[in-house]
Order: C-alpha cells, then structure tokens, then sequence
C-alpha cells in the first residue's frame, strides 16, 4: 500500500556496530603490527610479561579482527542495508528492533569475554574456533539471535524478491551455523570429573585425524562464510549503490552464489593436504579449490564490469577506488588461494608465511577494504553529514594500498624462499639448511612486514579519525544522497 | 596493450624476478619438480591476477554500461540482463572438465597413495647417492659431515663445536678435567662398549688429579704412573684398545657409533640416541668432521 | 526456478542448507570410524604430559610449531619417520598447527632432552643463536594445573575409552593419590635432570612448575610413547 512512500529507516542498531568496528579494528591492527614486529624484533615480546608474548597475543589478532573487527562491519552493513533493500525499518517492528538490540549486548558480553579469556590463556587452541564452552554457548544464542531478527525482517519485507546481498547474508547465516556447531563439540571436563580442576575447560569429541577433519571443515568454512561471503554481500550493495550503476549481469550473480556454496564445502581438505587425511579426501580437496577460482571470481568481474565506463568515478571517488582494488584484492587471493592447494604447490607453501601473505591480500586489501568504504558509505545517510575529509580518504588509499604490497609481496618472498630452503639438499644428497638458517634469512621481510603494518594501522587511524569527525563536527546535510557520498 | 594491463604486468614481472633472485641467493635447484611447479604456479598468480584485474579496471575507461534492465529495483539498484562474459564462462566450464578429468583419469581418486610416492622418492633418492657416497674421499666426507652437523647437531654442539658455552660436548678437545674425574668417581656404564662397565674408584685422590689432567690435557707430556689402571682397558695411549673400550684420547669410529647408538648422559648432561635418523655414510661424515674439528 | 526462490526466503534458505551440506555429508563423515583407532602400543598421556599439553595450548606453541611430519624425503630426514594417523588418537583436540615459524615437534622427544629444553625454554636465542622465539620465563615459577590435567584423563576415560588404569577416578581423592603416587614422581625424575634450584625447590615440596609438566609433555613426543619403541 505505501510501497512507495519514503521509509524512515531506522539505523540505531547499525551505529551501534559501526562504532565497534572501528574500536576493534585499531585494536586488532594494532595487536597485528605488535606481534609482526616481534617476528622481527623478538626483544618486543616481552613488554607485557606473560600476556605479551607472540603466541599468547596472536590469538588475539586473529579473534579479535576476525569476531570483532569484521563481524561488526558485517552486521553493521546489514542492520543498515537489509533494511533498504527488503524496503521495510526496523522501526516497523518492537520485535525485530528488540532483536537487534539483544544481539548487540549479547555481542559485547561475549566479544569482552573472548579477549579477556584468550589473553588468559584459556583456550581450546584450534584456530579460528580458540573459545572455550562457555563462549561457545553465548555465540549459539548471538547467532540464532541474529538469524530471528533477519528472518523477521525478511517476514515482513515489502520487496518481494531478495536482493543479491540477502542471498549471500542467509548463507553466512546458515554456513557459519552449521560449521560452527559441528566444530565446537565438546566436553566439559569439570562435570564428568566430580567437579574436578577448571570449570572453562573441555575436550574435543574428536580426536587426531577427525578433529583435523572438522577443524579444517570450519577453518576453511568460516573464511568462505565470514571473510567471503558476507562481503560478497557488502559489495553487491555498496558499490552499485555508491556508483548508482546497475550490476552488470543477474546470471553472472547467479552462477557465481550457486556455484560458490556448491564448491566451497568441498575444498576444506586443502588445509591438510600431505597429511594422515585419506588421500582421495585431498585429490577432492585440491580438485575443489581450484573450480572454486571461477564462481569466486565471477562476483568480481561482475563488479568490475558494473563500473564499465565509469573511469571518472573511479578517479574522482576514493570510495570507489576502495571497493575497485577490494575485487581485484579478492581476485588475488582467491586464485593464490586455488594453486597453493595444488598438492605440489602446497608441499612447498604450507607451514611457510606464503599463506599469511595469501591471508591478508584477502583480509587486508578485500575484507578491511570493503568495511571501510561501507562505512564511508553509511555515514553521511546515518548520521546526515558529509564525510569530514576527502583529502585523508585519498592518503589513506595510498598508505594502505602500500601496506597491503608490502604485505604480501615480502610473505611471498619469505614463504617461498623458507618452503624451498627445507627442502633443499647439498651435493652429497643432505639436507642443505638447519631450521635456524631458515629463520634468521626470514628478518629483512619481516621487518618489511612490520613496516607494512605500522602504514595499514596509521591509514586505520587516519579512517577512524575521519568518522569520529563525521559524525561529530562535519557538514549537516538535510537530504540523503541518492548515490556519491557527499564529502569535504 | 594497454597502459594499465602494461603496469600491471610490469608489477607481477618485478615481484617474479625479485623471488627468483633471491632463491637463487640461496642455491636453491629450480629445476627439481616441486620448486619448478611451485615457480610456474606463482608466476600464474601474479601475470593471471594482475592482467585479467587490469583489463576489466581498463574497460571503465574504453567501454559504456549497457543492457536491458531487469524489472526488479532495490533500494535504487538495478540489474541487467547481461549474458555471462564469454571467457569466464569458458573458463568455468573448462576447470570442470580438467576436475573430471583429473578424479577419473588423471590421479584416479582410489589409485594414488601419498607413502607409496614417499617411499619411491626414498628409494631413487637413496641409489642415487649411494654410488657417489661409495667413493668418497676425506675431504668429501668431511663437507658432507659439516652440513649434517649443523643440521643435526649443532641446536646442542653450537655451530662452531665448541659446546655452546658449556650445553653439550666441546669438539675442539677430547674432553675437560672435570668430565674425566667425574668418570674416574662415578664409573660409566651406558655406551655399550664390548668391555662393559668401568667401575667407579679405579684411581683417586692425587692420582685421580693427575690422570684426569693428563687425559684432558690431550694425553701429551709424561704420562702419570697411575695411569696404569687405565691402561689396561684404554691402551696405554688411551685408544681403548681396538675398540674394547671408550678412546679417551680423540674421537673414533667407534666412539662416535657407540655414542649416536646409545646417546650419553655425563655431567654436562644428556643426548639422545641417533639411532635411525643417522645413516651409516652420516655417521662416517659426522666422524670425519668432528675428528677436523679437534685438530 | 532461481527466480521462484529468490521470493521465497524459507525454500531459499533449505536449498542453500542442502547445497552446502552436502559436501561435509560425503566427505568428511564416511572416513570418522576408521581414522579414530590408535596404532599399535601407543599409550595415553600421563597426567603431567597432559598438564605439559596444556600449557601447549595455553601459551599457543601451535602458533609456530606443527605436530605433522609430512611424507617427504626432506621432511623425514629433518624430523624422523613421516607421522601416521593412528599417533593421533589420543589427541583432543589434534595440534597439527598450521605455520612452522619454528621446527615441527612431533618427534622432538627423540632428540631434544630435559636439559637442553630447560635451557632453551628459558633463553631461545642463548641455546640457538638467532632463534626468534620467546623466552618463557613465566613457566619456571607459575605451577600446572595438574587437577585440571587430571579432569582431563578422567573425562576421556569414562566418555572415550581411553585405556587408562583403574586408579584414574572422579573425585577429589582419588586425584590425590593419584598426584601422590604417579605424577610427582614422574615430576621428580625430570626435576633431577634440570638445573634451576628453585624448580628443584618447588617440586620438592610437592609443587609441580608450569616447566617440568612441559618438558614431560616435549619428552613424550616421540618414541616414548610407544611402550616397544624406547
Ligand atoms: C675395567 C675396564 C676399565 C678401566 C680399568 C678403566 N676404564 Fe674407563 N671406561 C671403560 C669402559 C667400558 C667405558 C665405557 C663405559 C660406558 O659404556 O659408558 C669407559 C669410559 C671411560 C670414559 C668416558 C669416555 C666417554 O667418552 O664417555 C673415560 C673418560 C674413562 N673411561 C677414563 C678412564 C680412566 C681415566 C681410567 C683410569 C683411572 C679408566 N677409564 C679405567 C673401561 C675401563
Ligand atoms: C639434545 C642435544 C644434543 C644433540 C642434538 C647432539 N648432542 Fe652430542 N652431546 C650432547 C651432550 C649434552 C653431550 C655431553 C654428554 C656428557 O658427557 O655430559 C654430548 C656428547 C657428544 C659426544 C661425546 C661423547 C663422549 O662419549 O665423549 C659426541 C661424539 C657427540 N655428542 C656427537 C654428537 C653428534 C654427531 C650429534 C649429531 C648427530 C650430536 N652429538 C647431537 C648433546 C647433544
Ligand atoms: C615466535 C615463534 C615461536 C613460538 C611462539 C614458540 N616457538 Fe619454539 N621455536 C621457534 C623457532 C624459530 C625455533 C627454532 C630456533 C630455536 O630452536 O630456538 C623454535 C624451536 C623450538 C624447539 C626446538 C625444536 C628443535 O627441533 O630444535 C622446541 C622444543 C620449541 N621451540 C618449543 C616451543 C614451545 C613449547 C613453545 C610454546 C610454549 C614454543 N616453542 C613457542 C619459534 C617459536
Ligand atoms: C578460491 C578461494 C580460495 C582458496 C581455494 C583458498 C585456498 C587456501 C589454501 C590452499 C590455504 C593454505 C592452506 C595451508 O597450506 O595451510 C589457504 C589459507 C588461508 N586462506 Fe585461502 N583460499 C581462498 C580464498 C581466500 C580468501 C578470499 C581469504 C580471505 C579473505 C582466504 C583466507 C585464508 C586464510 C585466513 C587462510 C589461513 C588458514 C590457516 O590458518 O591455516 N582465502 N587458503
Ligand atoms: C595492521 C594490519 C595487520 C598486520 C600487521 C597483521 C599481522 C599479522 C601477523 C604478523 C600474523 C601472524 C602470521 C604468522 O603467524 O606468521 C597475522 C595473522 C592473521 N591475521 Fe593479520 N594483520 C593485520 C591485519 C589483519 C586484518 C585486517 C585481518 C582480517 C580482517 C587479519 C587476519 C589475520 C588472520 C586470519 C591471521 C591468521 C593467518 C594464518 O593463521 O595463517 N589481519 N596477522
Ligand atoms: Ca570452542
Ligand atoms: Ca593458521
Ligand atoms: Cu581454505
């Protein structure tokens, strides 16, 4: 009936998560450069006793960004765009809107507990899936809080069809469901003990082999599902929405959805390739990822093509220029992905800093990049005024365009030359190199490493800064914009 | 080409040379299988990423948005009804048939066996050193000993054999006054030598003093009278009469055999055995380089 | 049919459900039965290994070591016999690691001792010049946890079969004649083997340090697990 009315769209819950993105996101990027530069550095480990040490705080690093730097982007963009997309506010429904809210102090309970915990030292020590039970049960109830307040927002929507972003949004949903649970079985060990020792741990219902299974089932899962996925998602609204252009191609956005959840399961085993996992489990594993280069990159060139002829914008709108380098980012890494799980490729990358180089092209110049522009984005409309500076947007490219080659093309460097150099034999048919000589060649690209992060950290800084204005003391604008963002 | 797809390849040529180069710096064989494959496979990831990323960012700049809009309308995007780009679609198809291919034909799902490679791999590896390792001479030996030392040995040994201040046996001699003397008091009896255990007490007091002097000074200069009690199982020149018993005076086959065998425990502390990760030619090369660093 | 869906988010979401799941149902659950057996004459970890696993964990060894030796020739001259999977079946959870920013330890108890970890635990790059890894001072003086290590032992024994003997029980008693009987003697002997006086001070007293419970636990990496090997 008012179809076409304009929507007051209600954006309490999105800022909520906007200003924890960009809280999580100094703190993870700054525990990254610590912890890149103690590799380095070694001297540097021991400024917090303890809780300082490169092992206890690279957890931390990864939880940290992972749960609570990228989630919160996602969930911002969400809470913002699902919103506009399935044309129906929040403030329709006291439910949805009590939803989001729930979801977001529940996230918070459990993201300060995360950190507190990790720097503690309790942990159940397989990546990406490092919370103990307690946790673990808080995250089931987040999650599925999360799930309600989507589905009834979709319940309700007036947008008949589901925009591509929606598609990829229940995915995340449903993949991260799924794996997660699987992942995280467990058993406390207080309970079955008669009350014996810490009440924070477990144990694995798997052992050896099949925990290895399901561990790498979600590792390579929650990179599909959380680093992937959702951002997928991001782009197909932001950058359509930024640049007021039409997405390319629905059958390219099509082919690429269906084909990525199809395949991407399947690839998991390329994180275990070489080893006690059945042979044929790894064929599969390495067959999978690279069919999996095509639908990955086919939601890229569908944006790029989306820009056809567009030059100008990208020359003249450093938000454009984010999301344009964020798909050929993600191109990058999503065929680096695909050829170090060719089982030749792998006996050489696997175990070397090659894959932490592979990680942040991804997590660095896709997953940060996109969040950040999304946010550029959504901050004139919800907090109606222009972006604050234009000219740091443009410095901030730059910086953090330099730290991401730096990154990636000095792991490269190291993970290469490290992968070969244990392989390496001397005339007489003997290992040429002790572990100790692969690891001190290693300094000049670690420190170069580290200089990478000290520039993508000081570009975050400067993105921080540049919001914090914005929503404080920047322009008032009295109308939204329909596409470009308004800056000064 | 264009200028951008140029820049970028120039990129990917940069970053290839610049890997090449410095694995090069490390003598690294690029012609064995897995270090070529790995190269090929990188070269890819740069030239394929960096020139298909730039041909598409190029297209903003020469071609125009165009096609039939979809009906649908979100939040002020549309969609168009744009068919597939041809090369990607190609391409999927193509990685499809190459997957089929592969599972079917190429490394049939249930026919490849990652230890049955290992095992080949070890087998070829194997004849192909043993013929050059036959007639090796000294100096070979000694080459071949040094790298397995630092690989194997020197985490405890340190680099140079001098023991790490005080961690692990010092190669630079046979051993130090306070080592023999520990022995004369205490016995030994754990490198499984044919003559057994030596008993604790066999001398003491200035004796002792004397002899562990004597043996740790390099057995050089007047020998002590009491060094008789150990003559008799050692030798007189302490070489431990054919291999009944420990060479006190320098490193020997047997002692180093006897050592990797057994492992040691003595009063500077404990190494483990060696006893399948040495090979017998290593254990010949460890001999030759230890003995060279004694000297 | 992609349009049809698209309107109707319920049969969207279960088609997506299914298309995802299908993967893990063929290829992970076929292989759980077999995998989970051990190889032959592997023992469980004692309670101080146990105790030394956890503070693997809490300090996140993993970060930089792997516990996976692959099947290559250079691996297996570098490292010893490739590893096999039946190794694994008392591990909860798996510690393959995925980054050797330091060497992989899977056999490490065959060549490393008590006496060149204590040293090296306490001061990497004094043992191997140029290591990057950190000094992990605070093992020497805060104590394991060994009740917890010990929960551990009971909950794999009552949930998962793990063959441990009659004396692993629930209950506060039982622990501590177990902690009497069996661990601080185990923790006796490696004290004896190290050189730091207060370790040798606490363990005497009936304490065990964080760094006696982790060397038992690097020393049990390896051939000593097997009761044949040895
Ligand atoms: C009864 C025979 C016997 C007599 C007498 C004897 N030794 Fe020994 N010695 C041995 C044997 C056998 C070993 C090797 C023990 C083992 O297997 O650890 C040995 C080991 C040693 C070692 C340690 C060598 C190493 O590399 O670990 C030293 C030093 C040594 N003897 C010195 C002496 C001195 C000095 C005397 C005289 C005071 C002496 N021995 C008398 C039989 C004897
Ligand atoms: C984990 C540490 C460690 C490693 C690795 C190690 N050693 Fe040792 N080694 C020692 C220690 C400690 C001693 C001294 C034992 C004592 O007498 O107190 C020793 C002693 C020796 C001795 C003297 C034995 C004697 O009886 O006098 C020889 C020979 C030796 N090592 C050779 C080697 C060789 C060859 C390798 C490499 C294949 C090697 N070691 C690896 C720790 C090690
Ligand atoms: C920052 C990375 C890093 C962390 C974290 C780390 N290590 Fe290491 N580790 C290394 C490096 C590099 C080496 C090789 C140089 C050396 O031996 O010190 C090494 C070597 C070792 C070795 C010797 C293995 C061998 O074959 O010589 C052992 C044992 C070891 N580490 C145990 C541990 C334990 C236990 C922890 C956790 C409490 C740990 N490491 C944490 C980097 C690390
Ligand atoms: C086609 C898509 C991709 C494939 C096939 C792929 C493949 C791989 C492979 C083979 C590894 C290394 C496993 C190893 O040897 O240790 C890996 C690691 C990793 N990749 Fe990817 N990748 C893809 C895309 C991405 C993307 C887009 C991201 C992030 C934005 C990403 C993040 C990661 C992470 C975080 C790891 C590290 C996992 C670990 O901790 O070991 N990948 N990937
Ligand atoms: C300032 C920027 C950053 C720096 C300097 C940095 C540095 C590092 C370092 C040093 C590691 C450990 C590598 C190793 O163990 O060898 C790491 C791991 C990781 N980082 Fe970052 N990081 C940064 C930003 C990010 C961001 C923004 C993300 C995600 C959005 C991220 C995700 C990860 C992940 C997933 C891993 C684990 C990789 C693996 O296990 O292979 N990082 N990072
Ligand atoms: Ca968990
Ligand atoms: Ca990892
Ligand atoms: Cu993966």
């Amino acid at each position: 009936m008012q179809s076409n009315a304009a929507l007051e769209y209600d954006y309490s819950v999105a800022k909520l998560f906007v200003y924890t993105t960009i809280a999580f996101g100094f703190v993870g990027m700054l525990i990254g450069t610590l912890i890149a530069s103690q590799l380095a550095f070694p001297e540097l480990n021991y400024l917090f006793g303890e809780y300082g040490t490169f092992s206890r705080l690279r957890p931390l690093h990864t939880n940290v960004i992972i749960y609570g730097f990228t989630l919160s982007g996602i969930w911002a963009a969400f809470y913002y765009s699902a919103q506009r997309v399935l044309k129906v506010s929040m403030a329709e429904s006291k439910f949805v809107m009590f939803l989001g809210k729930l979801h977001f102090v529940l996230y918070m309970i459990a993201a300060v507990s995360m950190v507190v915990t990790l720097l503690l030292g309790i942990t159940a020590n397989k990546e990406y899936a490092q919370m103990e039970w307690p946790l673990d049960l808080l995250i089931v109830v987040i999650w599925v809080v999360w799930g309600l307040a989507m589905f009834a927002l979709i319940g309700i929507r007036r947008e008949k069809a589901l925009y591509i972003s929606m598609w990829y949004y229940i995915a995340c949903f449903l993949g991260v469901a799924m794996l997660y649970l699987f992942n995280n079985m467990e058993v406390p060990t207080y309970f079955t003990s008669g009350g014996l020792g810490s009440i924070m741990h477990s144990v694995s219902m798997y052992a050896g082999t099949n925990d290895a299974l399901v561990q790498w089932w979600w590792g390579h899962n929650a990179v599909a599902f959380v680093f992937t996925v959702p951002i997928i998602a991001l782009i197909y609204y932001f950058l359509p929405k930024e640049s007021g252009q039409a997405v390319y191609s629905y059958k390219l956005s099509l082919l690429s959805f269906w084909g990525l959840m199809f395949v991407y399961l399947w690839a998991g085993s390329h994180h275990l390739l070489w080893s006690t996992v059945p042979d044929w489990m790894q064929t599969m594993g390495s067959i999978f990822s690279v069919v999996l280069i095509l639908p990955s990159w086919g939601s890229a060139i569908n944006m790029l093509l989306t820009m056809k002829g567009e030059w100008n914008q990208l020359t003249e709108n450093p938000l454009i220029k984010f999301m344009v380098l964020a798909s050929t980012f993600y191109m990058l890494s999503t065929l680096e992905g695909p050829i170090q799980a060719i089982k030749s490729v792998n006996a050489i990358a696997h175990f070397t800093d090659w894959i932490p180089g592979h990680v942040h092209d991804g997590v660095l110049g896709w997953v940060a990049f996109m969040i950040m522009a999304a946010l550029f984005h959504m901050a004139p409309r919800m907090f109606k005024r222009e972006i604050y500076s234009k000219k740091l947007i443009e410095a901030q490219f730059w910086i953090q365009t330099t730290a991401v080659v730096l990154y990636f093309t000095s792991m490269w460097i190291a993970g290469i030359t490290q992968g070969m150099m244990w392989r390496a034999v001397d005339e007489y048919g003997n290992l040429m190199y002790s572990f100790i000589d692969t690891v001190t060649v290693l300094h000049p690209y670690y420190a170069i490493r580290a200089l990478s992060g000290v520039l993508y950290l000081t570009g975050f800084v400067m993105f921080a800064y540049n919001m914090i204005k914005t929503m404080t003391s920047s322009r008032e604008i009295s109308e939204e914009p329909q596409f470009r963002s308004p800056m000064a | 080409m264009n200028a951008l797809i140029g820049k970028a390849l120039a990129f990917a040529a940069v970053l290839i040379v610049a890997t090449i180069v410095v694995v090069k710096q490390m003598n690294i064989d690029l012609s064995d299988p897995i270090n070529l494959l790995t190269m090929i496979g990188a070269i890819a990831i740069a030239v394929l990423s960096a020139g298909v990323s730039a041909k598409y960012i190029s297209q903003m700049k020469t071609d125009t948005a165009s096609g039939e809009l979809a009906e649908e309308n979100w939040d002020g995007i549309g969609e168009y009804k744009n068919e597939l780009p041809a090369g990607w679609a190609y391409s999927f198809l193509g990685t499809i048939i190459w997957a089929l291919w592969y599972w079917q034909f190429g490394y049939p799902v249930n026919a490849y066996s990652q230890i049955g490679e290992w095992n080949q791999e070890t087998k070829e590896y194997n004849q192909k050193f043993e013929a050059m390792h036959k007639n090796a001479d000294k100096a070979t030996l000694q080459q071949m000993g040094e790298s397995i030392y630092l690989v194997q040995c020197a985490p405890c040994h340190g680099t140079t054999g001098d023991g790490n201040n005080g961690q692990a046996q010092d190669f630079t001699k046979r051993m130090a006054k306070d080592q023999v003397l520990a022995v004369i008091n205490n016995g030994q009896n754990q490198l499984g030598y044919p003559m057994g255990a030596m008993p604790p007490g066999m001398a003491s007091g200035k004796d002792a003093e004397d002899i562990a002097a004597y043996v740790a000074g390099g057995m050089k200069g007047e020998q002590p009278a009491a060094f008789a009690a150990c003559a008799s199982c050692h030798g007189a020149d302490g070489k431990g009469n054919g291999g009944m018993a420990p060479n006190i005076a320098e490193y020997d086959a047997t002692l180093m055999n006897h050592t990797l065998q057994n492992g040691k425990k003595g009063i500077i502390g404990r190494m483990p055995a060696f006893k399948t990760t040495i090979t017998p030619i290593q254990e010949k090369a460890l001999t030759e380089y230890i003995q060279s660093l004694s000297n | 049919m992609f349009h049809w869906l698209e309107k109707r988010p319920f049969f969207f979401a279960v088609g997506v459900f299914l298309v995802i799941a299908f993967a893990g149902l063929i290829e992970i659950l076929p292989n759980f039965a077999e995998a989970a057996r051990p190889v032959e004459g592997l023992r469980p970890y004692t309670v101080l290994e146990l105790a030394g696993k956890e503070i693997y964990k809490k300090d996140n060894c993993i970060a930089c070591h792997s516990q996976l030796i692959r099947p290559f020739k250079a691996e297996t001259d570098r490292y010893g016999q490739y590893s096999l999977s039946g190794e694994y079946a008392y591990d909860r959870p798996f510690l393959w690691g995925s980054k050797r920013t330091g060497p992989d330890l899977h056999r490490v108890g065959n060549y490393r001792t008590t006496e060149w970890h204590e040293n090296h635990m306490l001061n990497p790059p004094a043992v191997v010049p140029g290591s990057i890894m950190p000094a992990y001072k605070h093992m020497f003086t805060n104590k394991a946890d060994i009740e917890t290590a010990y929960a551990e032992a009971v909950t794999v024994k009552n949930v998962f079969n793990t063959p441990y003997g009659d004396d692993i029980q629930p209950g506060k008693e039982a622990f501590e004649k177990h902690f009497k009987s069996v661990v601080l003697p185990e923790a006796q002997k490696i004290a004896a083997d190290m050189k730091n006086q207060d370790v040798k001070d606490a363990v005497a007293k009936g304490e065990i340090p964080e760094i006696v419970a982790m060397i038992a636990y690097l020393n049990s990496l390896g051939d000593s697990r097997y009761a044949a090997k040895k």
